[in-house]
């Protein structure tokens, strides 16, 4: 962006030069026939967007845009008056699509109502919810279309042993078993139609293309989100002085939001300028064990907390599973029972973070942030050895003891999902509700509550993990997963006005984003994705239902089709690329070393921008250490013309006293 | 796009919008929203170039900066005669930079501005205070308020003048993501 530096709103800068307002105007017209020139030679839009963002008054730039106008008027061959109206024209056009599909932007006037009440921390929640709504309406659509119609449109006879009772809605057994909703409702045969539709590989296929998308998307975000807001943390920012200057939250506009972040600035600068006082006492050594001893004793306690429940479910898992193993279809209580083991998972995810909200509260942290990340850390663990364990118990025990043994997995994925939501919905309005009514007729003292981000976004984390999982075994279960998105966003939303205020500790909310982001990545993406892979590889199939009924594992589909267009020679190609290149373990190698090879390249040259980094930062210093000299010495030579100037000529023999060649003694050349 | 407005003339839309971030409708919106501030004052016909200014007080009253701890340097900075009194280009001008459409760069030069508080295009100390004033009211003492100054000019002071200049500002604001966001 051009600087304006020439355009001194005092002529501060130009005035301490001593130069006459003539010289001042000269300067100023050659700059600005500079910048015109400039902006002729780009192009169109390159152009008004230049304009625009000239950082100048309103008068200024529209004088720019006129003198530019006039020069492209004076260059073109063309009627001028038409093509610039073509032009014009179009770009109007452009502009008001642009703004047409920011209307169409779902949510967009909500969210910017509780972005202006509530600041952009807790904005931050509510655009995590709606990108994880886009994931799942992606996947929905892909496996209605490619999964889903062709088996309803082809549909053999689906039997269904019982009629609908209001328990399926819960439970996602009875009616709904083999219906399209599960895993057995779909059967592998070749829909004869032209050309052949093959419904073994349109499932493979169609889940495959999604669990990659989803990937690369992750993956992308990820970095962008990590470029943008953790690297280069030297310099400025790693101190407090960005506290003042560029935490302020310009989009908020409610007047008490406004008065409580005032409050919060205030709270958050003393306690930077007291953390600076304190680096400088030193700790004793009997404080720093207790300190440690306490730590220990805390990740202790919660790891055996996750462990626990982790062996608790284990447990009721095997139990279930002796129940279930020969129960009457019609049986109401057996199914009921079902429920059981969700409500379980559901109340463990309620009551050990509050558990481990108080055991913090016995240690001493030096940093808040600290805090929030070993909190977070702490809670992604015991979720994630759940679900563990809950795969662990799906794939070992459950294929050897159930018939249709994936239906039964998608189930249970099902009645996980659904007691969540509820469990969800019970939350909000004891967990906030009722304690905002508490906190503020009963008990003064608690307080409105505070919207925990973390937990909230966890929680989400949690349910899209269970989504992902139940893709392979329940095309449909997005169906469930957006419902539930939409209702949470809309009651979070009037929770969040009614009930609760933002959070105190907001700082560096981009960065508890990207965790968040990368979170969403690496333990619950990645796991999603082993749990399918190890299914589809190892795994054998059920006999009796499914697309892959009598295959040795799904994987056989890749392989039996892979030899059908052996044959044919135009596929033959193919088949090639198959056998000997994805197939060899050499190509695998390759393609490691090369990765290998260029990531060390990559680091050497992040390595070297780094001490360029440092190089250019001292020539800034020195820069402004030239610039102090050189106007001091500017000066002090304007002060000897001027002194020059003001003798009087009589005074002066023949002989000049001073020396002509004066200007040669300057140390710089103009 | 019928031309069913008389409001303007048709170069001067042009000029508009082509100087501003804001589409012809959100123009026209926010003309009659300057016009709500002052009905009697400001007339409905501009093809004439009319030159009419509204006050800082009326400016000072839009629910959107009422609230602003910064509104009055916000419209000092936009406004032509540096006191706050701002005509119809002064407060498109306003409104463009602080939409969502800015770039950051011109946001973060603006920002500058905003911050500068005697207008010498340098934030030094007695800026800073100022800044820090009007920020937090009455939390910190006097002894805070000058050390958490001097940290600020410390870390973001690049060419070591003991003060900032607008390249330390963008070089900081570049490095802060949540900055306007």
């Amino acid at each position: 962006m051009r600087r304006m530096s020439v355009f001194p709103h005092h002529g501060t800068a130009l005035g301490t030069l001593g130069l006459t307002a003539n010289e001042i105007r000269q300067e100023v017209e050659n700059k600005t026939s500079e910048l015109v020139s400039d902006l002729v030679n780009l192009s169109a839009g390159g152009r008004f967007q230049a304009i625009r963002s000239l950082p100048m008054s309103f008068n200024e730039r529209k004088t720019i845009r006129n003198r530019v106008n006039s020069v492209k008027l004076s260059k073109t061959i063309l009627p001028a008056d038409c093509r610039q109206q073509v032009s014009r024209s179009f770009r109007r056009f452009r502009g008001s699509l642009a703004s047409a599909r920011q209307h169409l932007v779902v949510w967009q006037g909500t969210l910017k109502e509780i972005g202006g009440r509530f600041g952009t921390s807790v904005l931050s929640y509510f655009l995590f919810l709606k990108w994880l709504l886009k994931f799942n309406l992606f996947s929905l659509l892909i496996n209605f279309c490619f999964i889903t119609i062709p088996q309803i449109v082809h549909a053999p006879n689906i039997s269904s042993v019982t009629g609908f009772r209001g328990l399926e809605l819960l439970t996602g057994g009875g009616y709904f078993n083999q219906t399209v909703l599960f895993y057995g409702g779909y059967n592998g045969e070749v829909i004869v139609s032209t050309p052949a539709y093959n419904m073994q590989l349109a499932y493979f296929f169609t889940i495959a293309a999604y669990l990659v998308l989803c990937g690369v998307s992750l993956i992308y975000s990820m970095s962008r989100s990590f470029q943008n807001n953790f690297v280069l943390e030297t310099g400025p920012v790693s101190g407090g002085a960005w506290r003042l200057l560029c935490s302020w939250d310009f989009s908020v506009v409610n007047e008490k939001a406004i008065q409580y972040n005032k409050n919060n600035l205030g709270i958050q600068l003393k306690e930077s300028l007291s953390e600076r006082l304190l680096e400088k006492n030193k700790t004793s050594l009997s404080d720093r064990i207790k300190r440690v001893s306490l730590h220990l004793l805390a990740w202790l306690l919660s790891l055996g907390l996750a462990l626990g429940s982790g062996a608790g479910i284990y447990f009721l898992g095997t139990k279930e599973l002796t129940i279930n193993f020969d129960h009457d279809p019609n049986d109401l209580t057996a199914e009921a029972s079902t429920l059981l083991l969700p409500v379980v998972v559901s109340l463990i995810n309620l009551i050990v973070p509050l558990l481990y909200s108080l055991i913090s509260k016995m240690e001493s942290y030096s940093n808040p942030r600290t805090q929030i990340y070993i909190s977070i850390i702490r809670n992604v663990v015991l979720k994630m050895s759940l679900l563990g364990i809950l795969c662990f118990y799906w794939l070992n025990s459950v294929p050897n003891n159930i018939s249709c043994w994936e239906s039964f997995v998608g189930q249970s994925v099902y009645r996980l999902l659904i007691i969540d939501f509820i469990f969800c919905l019970l939350g909000i309005f004891f967990g906030e509700f009722l304690r905002n009514v508490i906190g503020t007729m009963c008990i003064q003292s608690l307080g409105v509550p505070e919207f925990d981000i973390a937990r909230n976004v966890l929680d989400l984390i949690y349910a899209q993990t269970l989504a992902w999982i139940g893709i392979y075994f329940s095309p449909l279960l997005p169906v469930m997963q957006v419902f539930k998105l939409f209702i949470i966003f809309y009651l979070k939303k009037i929770s969040l006005s009614m009930n609760c205020q933002p959070p105190k500790h907001t700082g560096r909310a981009a960065q508890i984003q990207t965790v968040f982001i990368a979170l969403l990545f690496f333990p619950s993406f990645v796991g999603t994705l082993s749990m399918v892979a190890f299914t589809v590889w190892r795994l054998k199939p059920s006999d009796q239902c499914g697309p892959f009924q009598g295959l040795k594992t799904p994987f056989y589909t890749i392989f039996n089709w892979i030899d059908s267009i052996q044959d044919p020679p135009e596929t033959k190609w193919v088949w090639w690329i198959f056998e000997n290149v994805l197939r060899s373990e050499l190509f695998y190698y390759l393609i490691t070393l090369i990765i290998l090879v260029i990531t060390f390249f990559l680091w050497q040259i992040t390595q070297g921008r780094k001490q360029l980094i440092k190089t250019l930062r001292e020539q800034i210093v020195n820069e402004g250490k030239d610039k102090v000299f050189l106007l001091n010495k500017l000066q002090t030579i304007q002060k000897q013309r001027r002194e020059m100037a003001s003798y009087i000529p009589q005074d002066f023999d023949q002989t000049p006293h001073f020396n002509t060649n004066w200007m040669n003694t300057l140390p710089f050349d103009m | 796009m019928g031309n069913k407005q008389t409001i303007f003339t048709s170069q001067q839309l042009d000029a508009y919008q082509d100087c501003t971030y804001f589409t012809r409708k959100e123009i026209l919106r926010l003309f009659h929203r300057y016009r709500d501030l002052a009905p009697q004052l400001v007339p409905l016909d501009y093809t004439t170039g009319p030159d009419v200014r509204l006050p800082y007080e009326l400016i000072g009253s839009m629910p959107e900066l009422k609230d602003n701890p910064f509104r009055q340097r916000i419209a000092e900075v936009f406004s032509e005669d540096g006191e706050g009194n701002m005509t119809l280009d002064d407060f498109l001008d306003m409104f463009s930079v602080l939409s969502e459409m800015a770039p950051r760069d011109l946001k973060a030069y603006y920002a500058f501005r905003i911050y500068d508080f005697n207008n010498d295009d340098f934030i030094c100390k007695s800026d800073l205070e100022k800044t820090l004033n009007r920020l937090t009211r009455n939390e910190l003492t006097e002894d805070e308020v000058r050390m958490v100054c001097e940290k600020v000019i410390d870390e973001a002071d690049l060419d070591n003048d003991g003060r900032l200049s607008l390249e330390d500002f963008q070089h900081m604001i570049v490095r802060a993501p949540d900055f306007l966001r």
